[in-house]
């Protein structure tokens, strides 16, 4: 069983982490990201375990069911890399590995889920589209540099951490203080979203009412109907039914001569 | 006025082919954020010579999408496909620049497809479940070329399914907004109008989703920023966007120093 004795180094795990960004390619309902995660792990795998029936034992047991955050999956295979190399030296036989993933996959889709779709995007999204409705046509770029300087640096980081905690969540949360980051990236998009509407007199044409009335009375009448939307928006309603009534109340107004 | 010539076939074509690609992004390659609307819209628009329009579909839908998060099992609607085939219908409908009319007319359409995009999304996944399947039934090849089979043509489904419904979607939607230039005038106003409301219900859906509250205390103190520096002493949007941002930030330290 232990005839590999391969040390796994920087360029396998660099090699696990390329992988690791088709962790989700072939996602389904049933496996979710297992075929991904087994994809990402079978060449650490195979030259760990030089044996082809340890080797395919070993890959069958990854394709068990597994999901969590696509980009804090990389934690996890970091640590497995860990664990199977442990296995596959003699250094840790007994180690419960499939109950290790289980263990980590839903608290770190929670949190991943939380920073990077729920936080991180929401604000980098705000910035580039404030930028961008006030005639700041590169903000796209400041879009992907943002998001991805902290997502790929991330991505890149929680690997090695994973491989060399060896799957310690612990430590993964004391460096990255990820809920702390939520909180902080949310507030900032909620003060650009106000800030969004504050400049309204200063938006592109395209963007801009055409109506002729001060800037400071423009600024205030956007900010109504936004809370009126978000007071309509917390009774449920969905945002393609407040699409289409939007639509419909444009319909009348204009029907009847007030645009 | 459009026309299907081969030029348009080929633009048809072109834009699924990439389309297609800068999909994939949504779920199964790196997710590095190049299929969000305000990346993926501005693109497509300047592939096909209207990047304002592009840039005003791109936002608008970016802001109304955002906080659909793939969470768990829920698949939530293609704002690519949405952004993407709203953005090329108006260009190839009206060549050398859009009216706003129009890309309202194509928003709408489009808000339509996410249905349809759901359905085919959720096809997709439930066949990959079946390739994943074959990786252990199919015991007459090498288990990491069965393995890279499964997760590749996972892969190639997530591909084919946008570029199906590209194929469905842009000559359906060209069809319908060549139409629509033949409706009354005041229906051109109403969709105007509705395009110009669009980034509020944005704003309005971001604010739902990231606060608790309908009057958020950070919402308005970003909007009081913007509107002080912006209205009463000009300075530039940059220059208060990034005071916006310094508000927030100051404001979620105190927050956190708070509790």
């Amino acid at each position: 069983m232990h005839s590999g004795h391969e040390e796994i180094g920087t360029a396998d795990l660099l090699g696990v982490l390329g992988r690791s960004l088709l962790i989700q390619a072939s996602w389904s309902f049933e496996r979710m990201q297992s075929v991904g995660f087994a994809y990402a792990l079978s060449p650490v795998l195979r030259k760990l375990y030089p044996d082809r029936t340890e080797y395919e034992s070993r890959l069958k047991l990854h394709l068990d069911y597994f999901n969590t955050q696509p980009y804090l999956a990389a934690f996890i295979l970091g640590a497995v890399v860990r664990l199977e190399q442990d296995r596959a030296t003699g250094l840790n036989t007994t180690a419960d590995i499939r109950g290790f993933k289980a263990s980590l996959m839903a608290p770190l889709g929670a949190l991943g889920d939380s920073f990077f779709w729920g936080s991180l995007k929401p604000l980098a999204a705000v910035l580039a589209a404030a930028l961008i409705i006030t005639g700041s046509w590169w903000a796209p770029l400041l879009f992907l540099a943002i998001y991805n300087s902290v997502h790929i640096g991330l991505r890149v980081g929680v690997l090695f951490r994973g491989y060399r905690s060896g799957g310690d969540a612990v430590d993964l949360m004391s460096r990255y203080r990820f809920t702390y980051g939520a909180r902080v990236f949310k507030v900032i998009s909620l003060t650009v979203l106000g800030g969004i509407l504050g400049v309204m007199p200063l938006w592109r044409q395209e963007f801009r009412p055409a109506v002729s009335m001060p800037g400071m009375l423009m600024a205030a009448s956007g900010l109504t109907i936004t809370l009126v939307l978000v007071a309509i928006l917390r009774r449920g309603s969905s945002p393609v039914k407040l699409m289409l009534g939007l639509a419909a109340v444009c319909l009348a107004m204009a029907y009847a001569g007030v645009i | 006025m459009a026309m299907f010539d081969m030029h348009m076939i080929l633009a048809v074509l072109g834009t699924a082919v990439v389309g297609a690609l800068v999909g994939l992004d949504r779920t199964a390659v790196g997710q590095v954020m190049v299929s969000q609307p305000i990346v993926a819209a501005p693109f497509v628009g300047w592939m096909l010579g209207d990047p304002i329009t592009g840039f005003v579909i791109g936002v608008t839908l970016e802001l109304i999408w955002i906080l659909d998060m793939p969470v768990g099992t829920f698949v939530p609607a293609d704002s690519t496909i949405s952004a993407v085939s709203a953005t090329a219908i108006a260009a190839l409908a009206y060549p050398g620049g859009a009216p706003l009319p129009v890309a309202g007319a194509s928003i709408l359409l489009t808000t339509g497809m996410g249905l349809v995009t759901m359905r085919a999304d959720g096809m997709v996944r439930h066949w990959n479940a079946r390739l994943a399947d074959a990786i252990e039934t199919d015991q007459g090849r090498d288990a990491e070329s069965r393995l890279a089979r499964a997760h590749f043509s996972g892969l190639a489904l997530f591909f084919m399914k946008s570029f199906l419904l590209y194929l469905i979607f842009l000559p359906l939607g060209i069809a319908a907004v060549t139409v629509f230039q033949h409706l009354p005038q005041n229906v051109h106003r109403a969709l105007s109008l509705f395009v110009m409301l669009l980034p509020l219900l944005g704003v309005a859906l971001v604010v739902r989703k990231l606060s608790m509250k309908t009057v958020d205390l950070f919402f308005l103190s970003g909007f009081v920023i913007a509107a002080v520096m912006g209205q009463l002493f000009h300075a530039p949007a940059v220059i208060v966007l990034l005071l916006t941002v310094t508000g927030g930030w100051l404001g979620a330290r105190y927050h956190a120093q708070r509790s």
